[in-house]
């Protein structure tokens, strides 16, 4: 994201022996990252390692478990659900993601070609994000329904209703994919957009100058420059439709006959409705490490394309 | 370039100037209407939300049409119907107490990782950071048997405090802090202030516009935050209104009573939006806050 690296400090040379001043500063730095450590450790190491130990056990809800090594994960290979929900997120992240990119490339493009009223639709544009998952699947919900809004309108024009939530797995995570990408856009949007702002304007108008039309201009300069960001938006956006969850609970349950049931959806289930922790804990890690694998292979095309 | 060669008023002028001129010059009517378009369908919604919420029951809504009366009745249904109140209220303590507990402890470790040298300080920074590769759902297994095991079912501080540890928070104030000149540090170190002082007196005052940029983004995450409360409430008296919502979602109520119970749960994000809609728009560009 953005470098890391610390301002030059003149005021401190290099081996100069510790002075009680530097030592007390030490107390309390110690002192000062205590709180949030302890917070960290508790609520995030401990809880990391949990997730592997756990997923190595039968672990119940009263507490007792016993060590069954990697039963969980065997179980997880020959289970028809597991593998159903593990398609389906892949399914629905090779719709999102590129949809929410393009969405928010494109409404990046049209603010930054904006000359006025440039703050008001900015923000007119970014609104959906400050909200729920929850509302924008209730907004939806009134949209896509079988009676809802659209099928209102063809149903007066006298074309049949199309079943945006109750049809077959492409068009059910078509719908949901739509609505978390409306609920989603806002923020890529704003990245890419703060992305188009560095580009030098005197590049374009060099190409402009050069003959070359719009559409040359952003493949041939905007995009290159903008590789960086865009593939910064790719992963974040693909991590984000792996862990998919608000908008199916509220808008399909993972219905119809599991069309959407997602990975966090089984870890749900599993977790919290047969208390089955170990099992869920298993499912967790899988989640865990197809997002690491997803980044990592991003990365590997992001160093490839900067060489 | 070539410009300045033609003499004005000649016909050479190349096509592309008009172009480059028109860009400082007009208001580009083409990419205002498409922007307005996609504006259409990006705060509508929100608006067919309060009129359906302020549409008597059982009006027709489909085809959209405005209605023949308006009616606060669903408003005042909801709001007085079971837990309502009371799922408001938790939801401004979850959000409410954990912007300020959050503000605070990244704060400080933000100002000592910055300015503070002490044994241990990268490694447990970086182990910060590498946190956010791990998704939320990954862990929370684990996290809702540590907290059922604390006796954090159903209580604020069980719904808070496992929030608490966010490394971007951190990691935003470090980066803050850093460019701060350490003579303030020196300076006030020399006329005697102890660490506290300083904290209080020169780290917060400095880092307000940052405090308050993230203050925002924690008080949305939180106040829009679903799966975590879903499974640490179990009562209805301590849901948050995204379970709530979400609950009365799969009740059978009616169209007009579920869209009054959605725009109540989002006027607030809404009149935060309003208030500090070019600072939070600002600030995602400059810093890559990521919700």
């Amino acid at each position: 994201m953005t470098a890391t690296t610390a301002p030059p400090r003149p005021t401190r040379r290099a081996g100069r022996r510790p002075s009680a001043a530097t030592r007390s500063g030490m107390w309390a730095g110690i002192l000062f990252v205590l709180p949030m450590l302890v917070l960290f450790i508790i609520f995030r190491f401990v809880p990391s390692l949990g997730a592997v130990g756990m997923s190595l056990t039968d672990y119940q809800l009263s507490g007792d478990f016993s060590v069954v090594w990697f039963d969980n994960y065997a179980r997880m290979a020959g289970d028809e659900v597991f593998h159903g929900a593990l398609i389906t997120t892949l399914v629905y992240a090779a719709i999102y993601v590129p949809l929410v990119v393009v969405v928010s490339m494109a409404t990046a493009l049209v603010l930054n070609r904006l000359v006025w009223g440039t703050g008001f639709f900015r923000g007119a544009l970014f609104l959906p994000y400050v909200t729920s998952f929850v509302l924008a699947g209730v907004i939806w919900l009134w949209i896509f329904a079988t009676d809802g809004l659209i099928n209102g309108l063809i149903a007066d024009a006298g074309i049949d209703p199309y079943p945006f939530l109750t049809g077959n797995q492409l068009q059910v995570l078509t719908s949901l994919a739509v609505v978390s990408a409306w609920r989603g856009f806002g923020y890529s949007m704003l990245i890419l957009l703060a992305g188009l702002k560095n580009i030098p304007e005197d590049l374009l108008e060099a190409a402009t100058l050069d003959g070359a039309n719009a559409t040359q201009r952003f493949v041939r300069v905007t995009l290159p420059l903008l590789r960086p960001v865009v593939f910064f938006v790719l992963v974040i956006e693909t991590i984000a439709a792996f862990q998919v969850f608000d908008t199916i609970y509220v808008m399909t349950g993972g219905g119809p006959s599991r069309a959407s049931y997602s990975l966090v959806y089984a870890l749900y289930d599993q977790g919290f409705k047969f208390f089955d922790f170990g099992y869920a804990a298993a499912i967790g890690v899988a989640i865990f490490l197809i997002v690491f694998l997803i980044s990592l292979i991003q990365r590997g095309f992001l160093d490839r394309s900067n060489s | 370039m070539t410009a300045m060669l033609t003499r004005p008023g000649t016909e050479g002028r190349r096509a592309s100037e008009p172009t480059l001129r028109r860009r400082r010059s007009s208001i580009r009517p083409g990419t205002i209407l498409v922007a307005a378009v996609l504006a259409f369908g990006t705060v509508v919604p929100f608006l067919a939300v309060f009129i359906l919420a302020l549409s008597p029951e059982g009006a027709r809504t489909i085809p959209f049409q405005l209605p023949q009366e308006w009616t606060l009745d669903n408003l005042i249904a909801v709001l007085s119907a079971r837990n309502f109140l009371r799922w408001t209220a938790n939801t401004a303590i979850y959000s409410i107490v954990s912007v300020v507990l959050v503000l605070i402890t990244a704060a400080m470790a933000g100002y000592a990782f910055a300015k503070k040298r002490f044994p241990g300080r990268e490694i447990v920074f970086w182990s910060f950071l590498a946190t956010l590769m791990v998704p939320t759902q990954a862990t929370i297994i684990p996290l809702f048997v540590l907290v059922a095991k604390l006796e954090g079912i159903d209580t604020f501080w069980g719904l808070i405090v496992p929030t608490l540890a966010n490394s971007q928070a951190v990691f935003l104030m470090r980066q803050f802090i850093m460019g701060l000149p350490d003579e303030l540090f020196e300076a006030a170190k020399i006329d005697g202030a102890r660490e506290w002082t300083i904290f209080w007196r020169i780290v917060l005052p400095l880092t307000t516009p940052i405090l308050a940029t993230l203050g925002i983004f924690v008080f949305l995450w939180h106040w829009n935050d679903f799966l975590w409360p879903l499974i640490i409430a179990q009562t209805d008296e301590m849901r948050t209104l995204t379970v709530g919502l979400a609950s009365l979602n799969q009740e059978a109520v009616s169209q007009a009573r579920l869209m009054a119970a959605a725009a109540i749960t989002v006027i607030p994000c809404l009149l935060v939006f309003a208030v500090l809609q070019r600072y939070i728009v600002n600030s995602v560009a400059a810093s890559g806050i990521k919700g």
